[in-house]
C-alpha cells in the first residue's frame, strides 16, 4: 500500500491520539518521569531548609529522579505554602509544610489550612523545652513555678516568636497553673537563646533542639520538656508531667510533606513510598538525630488526623494569648 | 582558644591542591554573583550547598566562605557602574561610587573599592581569628536595649545623608519608618497595614524596595533625560590606587573597620547597616561634607571597608553562639549543619582544627578577591561605556529579574516597580532616598527592640539606665542629633543632592 498523504496524516493523528490516551492512563505508572520540585516556604540556611535538603540529597536512589529544593520564603511561610497549594496537582510539586499552616486561619493571616493539601507524611514533631541559664537559682521547674506564683509577672520568658509553639506552650502552662509570665518574643529561637545566655531574660521557651549544644556545654539547664515522653537527646530531662505538673493540652511543633489538593491517589502513593525511603536513609536519620529533631512517621490519613488535633489544641492557646482572630 | 600551630596547619590545608582551586573558584563565583544585581552572595551560597555534598567538608566550606567574602565585596562593582547595588550591603557604595564612574573614574572607583574591601575584610578576619571567644562575650552583652540604642544612633546618623535639606531627609526617614511598619507586628503577632493581603504579612521585601529606589529610579531618570545627558567620559586607565592615597585615608579605614566589626559581632545586624553607618559618619566628620555624593573616594572607601569589615564579625556569633550575624551567615550555618558540623560552643571544643581552617579560609578569601578584583577592574569599568540606549533597558531588565530572583516571588517585581516610581519622583523633587532605605532597615529593629526592652524591664523605661553599653550609644545618638538640629536652624540652601 502506498502511503498517501491522507492516510499518513490520519494514521499519525490516530497514533498520537492513542499515545495521548495511554499517557493519561499510565500517568501514575510513569510517575515520576522528570524532577520533582520541593518548595520550602522558609529561607535557605534555616533548620527547615537543612531538613529538606538532607532528605532529598539521595532522592534519585529512592524515587528515580532528583528532588531539587526551591526556597519560597516570605509572608511568614504563606507565600511558599500558597505556591504549593496552587501548583498543578500532578505530583511534580511537593511542599515542606510547617506548623504555621495550622495557625494561619485561626490568627487571620491567611485562609490557607491543611485542607488545601494532600498530606504525604509527617517528618518531625518537636516538643518545647523550658530552660534557664546555668547559674540561675531555679534548679527545677517547681522552684520556678513557686517563685512565679508569689511574684506574678516578674518572670520574663524569651520565646522564638509570638504565636510560635513555645510561646503557646508556655502560655498554656501558665494558664493551667494560674501563673503570670511576661513574654519577650524574639525573631527565632537563636536570638531568644542568646538573650537567656546573656542573662537578659529569665526563662527560655524554645523547640528543644535549639538548646542542644548549650545543654551539652552546661551553659543552659533544662527545667522540663513539654512532651509525653523523654527525649533521647536529653535523657536526664524530665517531662513537665514528671516535674510535677501534668498538662491537659500538649502542643507540638511539626514539619511534614504535602502535595497540592487533587493530586491523583496513585501518584500520592508513589510519593509516599519514595519519601518514606528517603526518610529511612541513614544519612538523613543521622542528621536528624544529631540535630536532636525527633523523627515522626505518620503517613497520609494519620498525618491528617494529627493536623486536625493540632488545630483543636491551638484554638484555646491562641485565645489565651489574645492572638485568636474573633470571627 | 587561638592556636598558632592550628592556624598554620589550617593555612597549609587551604593551600593544598584539594582545597586551593575551590578557594579561587569560590572567589570568582562570589564576584560574578555579587556584581549581578538581585543575585546575592546569600543566594549563591544556598544554590551551591548541594554541590558541596560530595566534596570534603573543608573544600566545600572554604568555597562558600570565598563566595561570601567575594560576593559582599563585588556588590559594590554594580553600585559603582550602574547605580544598582549588587548586594543589599553595597547600597552605600553607590552614593559616591556612581558619581565617580559618571566622571570617567569607574576604574579608579573599583580599585579603591577593592582595596578598601580587602582592608576591612582582612581586619575583621584577623579579629575573628585572634579574639573569637572574647568577642563572643561582647555579643552576649548585646540584647534588646543595646539594639534599640544602635538603631536610634543609626537613624540620627542617617540625617547626615540628607544632603543640604535636613527637612527633606527627615521626611524620607519618616516614609521609611512607615514602610517598615507593614507586616506582622514582630512582638504582638498581629497583621499590620496588610490590607488582608497575605503577600504583605512579612512586610515588603527589603531588597526589592532597595532595587526599586536606587536602580529603577535612576533608569527612569535616564530615560526621561535620554539624549540630553552628556556621555560618560572614557575611563582613566589607572585602576590601582596610589599607596599615598590609601594611607591618607587611614582614619576612614580605622573607623570603618571598627564600625564593621561591632555591627558584625552584634547578632542579626549585618553589612547593610555598617556600610551606611560608616559612610554617614565619614561624611559627617569630614572637613568638607559637601564633596560627598559627588564622587568622593573616601565615601567609597568607608562603605566598602565597613561592608567587608562586617564579614568576620558576622561569622563570629554564628560560629560561637549559633546565632547568624546576617542572612548570608545564616545560610553558611545551614551548610555547616548539613556537613554535620553544628556551629556553637561545641564546635570550638570538638573541632578546633576545623575552626582554625575556617579562620585561615576567611583570611585567604579576602586576599583572593582583592587580587581577582584588581585584575578585573579595567574590564568591569568598560560597562559604563555602553551606549545608554542599550545599558538602561538592560538595567531595567536586571532589576526586575533580580527582584523576582530574591524569593522567586512575582509580588516582589511589583514592589520593585512601585518603589522605582516612588524613588524617581522623590529624587526629582530633591528628596534623598538613602535615608528611606536605612529607615526601613533600622525602623523594624528599633521598634521591636524598644518594645522588647520595655517588656524585659517589666514596662519600666529605667531598663536603659541599668545598661552602660546602651547608655553610651544613646548618648552618642543625642550628640549627633544636636548637630543635626543646629544645621536645621540654618536656612535651607537649594535642593538636596539626591542620593
Amino acid at each position: 500500500m502506498t502511503l498517501t498523504r491522507r492516510t499518513f496524516v490520519s494514521s499519525a493523528l490516530l497514533t498520537s491520539a492513542f499515545v495521548g490516551g495511554s499517557t493519561k492512563m499510565s500517568l501514575a505508572a510513569d510517575f515520576p518521569s522528570r524532577d520533582i520540585t520541593m518548595i520550602v516556604p522558609w529561607a535557605a540556611g534555616g533548620g527547615t531548609d537543612a531538613l529538606g535538603r538532607t532528605l532529598t540529597k539521595n532522592a534519585k536512589q529512592y524515587i528515580g529522579v532528583n528532588v531539587p529544593v526551591v526556597n519560597r520564603p516570605g509572608g511568614t511561610g504563606v507565600a511558599g505554602m500558597q505556591a504549593v497549594a496552587q501548583a498543578k496537582p500532578d505530583g511534580y510539586t511537593v511542599g515542606l509544610v510547617t506548623f504555621h499552616l495550622s495557625s494561619y486561619r485561626l490568627t487571620g493571616v491567611s485562609t490557607l489550612s491543611y485542607q488545601d493539601f494532600e498530606p504525604i507524611m509527617l517528618l518531625n514533631r518537636s516538643p518545647t523545652g523550658f530552660l534557664v541559664k546555668a547559674d540561675s537559682p531555679f534548679k527545677e521547674l517547681k522552684d520556678l513555678v513557686e517563685y512565679a506564683k508569689q511574684n506574678p509577672g516578674v518572670v520574663t520568658v524569651a520565646t522564638s516568636g509570638a504565636g510560635a509553639v513555645p510561646h503557646l506552650s508556655a502560655a498554656l502552662l501558665a494558664k493551667q497553673l494560674g501563673l503570670k509570665f511576661t513574654f519577650v518574643p524574639f525573631d527565632g529561637g537563636a536570638p531568644a537563646r542568646t538573650a537567656v545566655l546573656g542573662g537578659h531574660v529569665t526563662l527560655l521557651a524554645v523547640n528543644s533542639e535549639e538548646a542542644l549544644q548549650f545543654y551539652k556545654t552546661k551553659q543552659l539547664r533544662f527545667l522540663a520538656l513539654n512532651s509525653k515522653e523523654r527525649h533521647s537527646s536529653f535523657p536526664d530531662v524530665p517531662t513537665v508531667a514528671e516535674a510535677g505538673y501534668p498538662l491537659d493540652v500538649l502542643l507540638l511543633d511539626w514539619r511534614g510533606l504535602a502535595a497540592p489538593k487533587g493530586t491523583p491517589p496513585e501518584v500520592l502513593a508513589t510519593l509516599r513510598t519514595g519519601f518514606k525511603k528517603m526518610a529511612e536513609d541513614p544519612e538523613y536519620k543521622r542528621l536528624m538525630d544529631e540535630m536532636a529533631l525527633p523523627r515522626a512517621d505518620a503517613e497520609g490519613d494519620q498525618f491528617r488526623v494529627f493536623l486536625e488535633q493540632i488545630e483543636q489544641a491551638l484554638e484555646p492557646a491562641l485565645a489565651e494569648t489574645g492572638l485568636l482572630k474573633k470571627s | 582558644m587561638f592556636d598558632i600551630h592550628l592556624l598554620l596547619s589550617g593555612f597549609s590545608a587551604i593551600t593544598s591542591i584539594e582545597v586551593f582551586p575551590f578557594l579561587v573558584l569560590g572567589s570568582l563565583l562570589g564576584i560574578v554573583v555579587g556584581a549581578i544585581p538581585g543575585l546575592t552572595a546569600t543566594m549563591a551560597i544556598a544554590l551551591l550547598i548541594p554541590f558541596t555534598f560530595s566534596m570534603n567538608p573543608i573544600s566545600g566550606i572554604v568555597m562558600l566562605l570565598a563566595i561570601y567574602a567575594g560576593g559582599i565585596y563585588a556588590g559594590g562593582i554594580a553600585s559603582i557602574l550602574i547605580r544598582t547595588p549588587g548586594t543589599p550591603a553595597a547600597a552605600a557604595t553607590l552614593l559616591d561610587g556612581y558619581p565617580m564612574a559618571q566622571k570617567g573614574e569607574a576604574g579608579r572607583a573599583i580599585g579603591i573599592a577593592t582595596i578598601s574591601s580587602g582592608i576591612g575584610g582582612l581586619f575583621s578576619a584577623c579579629a575573628l581569628t585572634l579574639f573569637a571567644p572574647l568577642l563572643a562575650t561582647l555579643a552576649l552583652r548585646f540584647s534588646a536595649p543595646e539594639y534599640f540604642a544602635l538603631a536610634v544612633f543609626g537613624l540620627t546618623v542617617t540625617m547626615s545623608l540628607a544632603g543640604n535639606s535636613p527637612l527633606r531627609g527627615f521626611t524620607s526617614v519618616l516614609i521609611g519608618l512607615a514602610v517598615g511598619l507593614i507586616g506582622i507586628d514582630p512582638i504582638g503577632g498581629f497583621p499590620r497595614l496588610t490590607f488582608g493581603l497575605p503577600e504583605l504579612s512579612g512586610g515588603f521585601n527589603f531588597v526589592a524596595v532597595m532595587i526599586g529606589l536606587f536602580s529603577l529610579s535612576e533608569a527612569f531618570r535616564q530615560i526621561e533625560q535620554m539624549g540630553t545627558l552628556p556621555p560618560v567620559p572614557p575611563a582613566v586607565r589607572n585602576v590601582l590606587p596610589r599607596l599615598g592615597e590609601i594611607l591618607g585615608m587611614w582614619k576612614v579605614y580605622l573607623r570603618s573597620c571598627i564600625y564593621g566589626l561591632i555591627v558584625g559581632v552584634a547578632p542579626g545586624v549585618g553589612a547593610e547597616t555598617s556600610s551606611f553607618l560608616s559612610y554617614a559618619e565619614t561624611k559627617r566628620t569630614s572637613k568638607d561634607p559637601s564633596r560627598f555624593g559627588k564622587g568622593a573616594p573616601e565615601g567609597v572607601a568607608a562603605a566598602q571597608a565597613a561592608e567587608n569589615g562586617s564579614t568576620g564579625g558576622d561569622l563570629l556569633p554564628m560560629l560561637t553562639l549559633g546565632v547568624p550575624g546576617d542572612a548570608a551567615t545564616a545560610v553558611l550555618m545551614g551548610a555547616l549543619t548539613i556537613h554535620n558540623l553544628q556551629p556553637g560552643p561545641l564546635l570550638f571544643q570538638e573541632r578546633p582544627d576545623l575552626v582554625h581552617q575556617i579562620f585561615a579560609g576567611m583570611i585567604s578569601a579576602n586576599i583572593t578577591f582583592v587580587i581577582i578584583g584588581l585584575l578585573g577592574a579595567r574590564l568591569f569599568a568598560k560597562v559604563v561605556q555602553i551606549d545608554r540606549r542599550v545599558l538602561v533597558p538592560l538595567v531595567c531588565l536586571l532589576s526586575l529579574v533580580g527582584a523576582y530572583a530574591i524569593d522567586n516571588n512575582p509580588f516582589d517585581v511589583w514592589v520593585t516597580l512601585g518603589f522605582g516610581v516612588i524613588g524617581w519622583l522623590m529624587q526629582r523633587n530633591g528628596f534623598p532616598v538613602s535615608p528611606l532605605v536605612l529607615a526601613v532597615i533600622l525602623g523594624g529593629m528599633m521598634e521591636s527592640n524598644l518594645r522588647r526592652s520595655l517588656v524585659m524591664g517589666l514596662g519600666s523605661p529605667t531598663v536603659f539606665l541599668d545598661r552602660p553599653i546602651a547608655l553610651v550609644i544613646l548618648a552618642l545618638a543625642g550628640l549627633t542629633l544636636v548637630g543635626v538640629l543646629r544645621r536645621l536652624r540654618k536656612p535651607e540652601s537649594g535642593l538636596a543632592v539626591a542620593g
